[in-house]
């Protein structure tokens, strides 16, 4: 239950930079998600963090102990896999008091321990069966069992539910959370998917080509992106460009846009960022900015419609509505779409 | 949930505050790799390289001789012209035995990839590959069984034709190539099989769908993709058949004079060592020839 | 077409029993010419008991089976975990190194080995017959390994290490157990490549040690008897079982190239 630091940390491969000079902190007791495309970075950071890959430079302290020399067997780690990695010729107690073994725990207190672990994942008495003989989801418990019950100074996740149908993930994300509120165990957790991201996390990073591009409190980074890349890779995003003129921003067909984010001086191009869930169709100007657009597509996906829109200049634009009352906008539709500047975010190219 | 003794032990880090560097891995996959290879330098290198220092004698070392070294053994094929009539049979007996092999055996995968399915297919590979794993000296004797005068085959002939003479397959080169066929068929159903068998079902699917009958499936499709299955096959095929001699030997009997049972008669019979290596090391030459102009082709049939 | 296929392969595997089924049916005919008609008897495997050359020869065979496949599978297996782990400088030469003796004829290879015996005063007898028997197992015993070896997920030996496993711990605790069928079948494999094995002890025996397959060869350029289609018909299914145990340990897709 210790904070890790990651300090100047880069790894190249052969002309291909992977990880470009990381430096950040993740506080003890935290849970945080590294988020991105693949080809990121941010499963290399993880294995980094491990120690089963050696950075090219840098420093990581897990606690007060520099492990940078340590090789991944004395760092005192708890990792989930993919594929949940589960010892196939042990049983599943077997497979969980592995890492007691390793630590010299052996025989009964092994066992209360094992026992104990198993109650938490909520797979008591299945100490006695093998891993091919239970389901996807048991089998990731089992892992996660394992990991924690040798109480590791962090918990490190490496897409552990990828493999996981949608009912099933969600079920092991809520566990996931408990487990990691109740034991109090720093976690990092890698994945591409931004809903786990988001609902999982005391903070996310996002990354990207290698550098972390923006870190911080889920509703943080979705709110306030502060790159275009942020923007779009996280949820949805329309884009806006404009010039800087007078503490507004003027777009190419002349209207005026107003952001509540601080604004570089006159004449500068920028891009603003507004999502889409944030837009509405009302009557008046009640809220501050708007625009004009016709409706190109209709997506009805359930609870939320979404709009494909496009303004008189070819600007395309997207509109989510909730759903109370059916479809009433249709195709050549036009309309016109009102936002606050709050919601209107200033990001860097 | 805390437990001292795991909590320390857990802040130690499992192996304590000592951890051992490993060994650099060079050693351990050195002395990994030193027996085998070692064992193989023994048994194989060293022999083939001093088979080619014996074909530069002039004759076989024994006792106080002097050793004198000539290129003279390989001449052989200038000074003895029958060799070249023999070396030619051997390669039209390859050829013939990797042709029929190649269009028996790559129809039979067809038919494994195609026609069968699940256990069927299991019980029917391993049905076919059986005879593959036995002793080549006692499939070769069965053939004898069947060919001979008075065998299988003439017994039955003789069923149908009772006073007709013996059909008098054995000791024939047919019958070496019969029973050459018989030997190296299943090795080249597996291959060909092996490489029909990666074909996506829905390729197949596509081309019917398109119009095409099984002729045009059969010559457009699977020929062209199991090439590398049905090459390497054959190369594998035709390298031990050139330098076979029990078949031409048991099978042939006076008839079967090949490359091989003449490199054989140097070793048991003729004494002339010297001879023996320098065909040896052509009919190496040969085989290392082939290899590498295949080789490309090669690793991709057999899929290393 | 269906059918055309499969009727087809009934022809192929007509083929390729007929002459092993009339050869051990011969076995049990009591003429001694082959002659017909067909009459029952086992007097040739009688005749076999009492033939102590035979004998010898094949007790000489089943020994030197098993010492190359317990070598065999042992040299076999070691370096096979060297060239599983990973790239380094020469690996794919060395693996190319482990072709030659099941690629180059085993007359060239046969004959090379006699000369460098005699040469090198080895000789030849049961010591040289194990030195070439061994040689020609390891390569199937490498493949057979090797491709044990890659059914197992690189993330097993991952886990082990996250949770205190040294390298050498994780490949003892983990990984060796499930590699334990691979190695059971290449040392099958291995006694069976050993028995079957003719070219080779054909060249290295002597007139006082021959195997089985050398002796069944002597046999035959004498004459045809009855009692070479026993002993034949011994070996043969022999070494069948051997291989349909094997069989039940990789899918025979798995097997390669013998030759």
């Amino acid at each position: 239950m210790t904070n890790v630091n990651v300090n100047s940390v880069a790894k190249t491969y052969g002309a291909t930079p992977v990880l470009a000079d990381i430096t950040t902190e993740f506080p003890e007791g935290s849970f945080t998600s590294l988020l991105g495309p693949s080809g990121s970075g941010k499963t290399t950071l993880l294995r980094i963090i491990a120690g089963f890959i050696k950075p090219d430079q840098g420093v990581v302290t897990i606690g007060s102990r520099d492990v940078t020399n340590i090789p991944v067997w004395g760092r005192n780690i708890g990792m989930m896999f993919q594929s949940y990695a589960l010892f196939p010729h042990m049983t599943i107690a077997q497979n969980v008091a592995f890492g007691l073994e390793r630590r010299g725990i052996k025989g009964a207190a092994a066992r209360k321990e094992v026992d104990r672990a198993l109650e938490m994942v909520r797979l008591p008495g299945f100490g006695n069966r093998m891993p091919k003989q239970l389901s996807g989801g048991q089998q990731q418990r089992v892992a996660l069992a394992r990991a924690i019950v040798i109480k590791p100074s962090v918990l490190l996740l490496d897409e552990p539910l990828s493999a996981l149908d949608r009912r099933l993930r969600q079920e092991m994300q809520v566990e996931l959370l408990r487990i990691q509120r109740e034991s109090g165990l720093t976690t990092i957790f890698v994945t591409h998917d931004q809903e786990e991201a988001l609902t999982l996390s005391d903070k996310v990073a996002i990354l990207d080509k290698g550098r972390i591009v923006q870190m911080g409190a889920p509703e943080t980074v979705y709110e306030k992106p502060l790159t275009r890349f942020a923007a779009e890779f996280l949820g949805d995003s329309n884009f806006l460009v404009g010039t800087v003129a007078n503490g507004a921003v003027r777009l190419s067909d002349g209207t005026t846009v107003r952001s509540a984010s601080p604004l570089p001086g006159n004449g500068t191009k920028v891009t603003l960022a507004v999502r889409p869930e944030k837009m509405s169709i009302s009557a008046g100007n009640a809220e501050g900015n708007s625009l004009t657009a016709r409706i190109t597509t209709v997506i009805y996906a359930g609870p939320v419609l979404s709009y494909l829109l496009e303004t008189k200049d070819g600007l395309p634009l997207k509109l989510f509505v909730q759903n109370r009352d059916g479809i009433v906008l249709k195709e050549g539709d036009s309309v016109t779409l009102n936002w606050s500047p709050e919601h209107t975010v200033c990001v860097v190219d | 949930m805390q437990n001292d003794n795991l909590t320390s032990a857990s802040e130690r880090g499992p192996s304590g505050p000592r951890v051992r560097r490993p060994l650099p891995s060079w050693v351990s996959t050195t002395a990994l790799l030193m027996p085998t290879y070692g064992w193989l330098t023994l048994a194989v290198f060293l022999p083939l390289l001093t088979m080619l220092v014996f074909s530069f004698m002039a004759a076989t070392p024994m006792g106080k001789a002097p050793i004198v070294f000539t290129l003279k053994q390989y001449r052989a094929f200038i000074d003895q012209p029958y060799l070249i009539g023999i070396a030619f049979t051997s390669l039209l007996i390859g050829f013939w035995t990797t042709f029929a092999c190649a269009v028996l055996g790559f129809l039979a995968a067809v038919a494994l990839a195609r026609s069968t399915f699940g256990k069927t297919r299991e019980m029917l590979l391993i049905l076919i590959l059986l005879p593959f794993w036995t002793n080549g000296l006692v499939r070769i004797f069965s053939w004898t069984m069947v060919l001979r005068e008075n065998g299988f085959l003439d017994t039955i002939f003789h069923m149908v034709l009772p006073d007709a003479g013996s059909i008098g397959f054995l000791y024939t080169r047919y019958a070496v190539v019969v029973g050459l066929v018989h030997g190296y068929l299943p090795y080249m159903i597996l291959t060909c099989y092996i490489a029909l068998v990666t074909i996506d079902d829905a390729i197949i699917e596509a081309a019917a769908s398109l119009g095409a009958r099984w002729w045009t499936i059969l010559f457009k499709i699977f020929v062209p993709m199991a090439a590398p299955g049905l090459i390497s096959g054959a190369v594998l095929t035709f390298i031990p058949v050139i330098g076979s001699f029990m078949e031409p030997r048991i099978l042939g009997g006076r008839v079967g004079v090949t490359m091989g049972t003449v490199i054989e008669d140097q070793f048991t019979q003729a004494f002339n060592w010297p001879l023996g290596a320098s065909l040896s090391f052509t009919l190496l030459a040969v085989v290392l020839a082939i290899f590498g102009t295949f080789s490309g082709v090669l690793r991709r049939g057999t899929a290393a | 077409m269906r059918s055309l296929g499969r009727f087809y392969l009934i022809a192929v595997l007509v083929f390729l029993y007929t002459p092993i089924l009339v050869m051990m049916a011969m076995g049990f005919n009591a003429s001694p010419l082959y002659e017909l008609p067909f009459s029952f008897s086992t007097r040739w495997y009688e005749a076999l008991w009492n033939n102590s050359i035979l004998l010898t020869a094949g007790m000489n065979s089943i020994v030197i089976a098993v010492i190359t496949a317990v070598v065999a599978t042992a040299l076999g297996t070691m370096a096979s975990v060297a060239l599983s782990r990973g790239a380094f400088r020469g690996k794919s030469f060395l693996q190319i190194m482990l072709l030659p003796p099941i690629a180059i004829p085993w007359l060239i290879t046969g004959t090379a080995m006699l000369i460098f015996f005699y040469w090198t005063g080895i000789g030849r007898g049961m010591h040289a017959i194990i030195i070439g028997h061994v040689a020609l197992a390891i390569p199937y015993v490498v493949l057979v390994v090797g491709t044990g070896f890659r059914t197992i997920r690189a993330d097993l030996e991952e886990a082990a290490m996250s949770l205190g496993s040294t390298p050498i711990h994780a490949f003892f605790s983990v990984t060796l157990p499930l590699l334990y069928p691979s190695i059971l079948g290449a040392a099958l494999f291995a006694f069976a490549v050993s028995l079957d094995q003719f070219v080779i002890s054909y060249f290295l025996a002597t007139p006082g040690f021959t195997t089985l397959p050398v002796q069944i060869y002597s046999s035959i350029r004498k004459g045809f008897t009855p009692e070479i289609n026993a002993i034949s018909t011994v070996l043969l299914l022999g070494s069948m079982t051997v291989i349909l145990i094997f069989a039940r340990f990789a899918k025979p897709g798995d097997t390669r190239d013998k030759r």
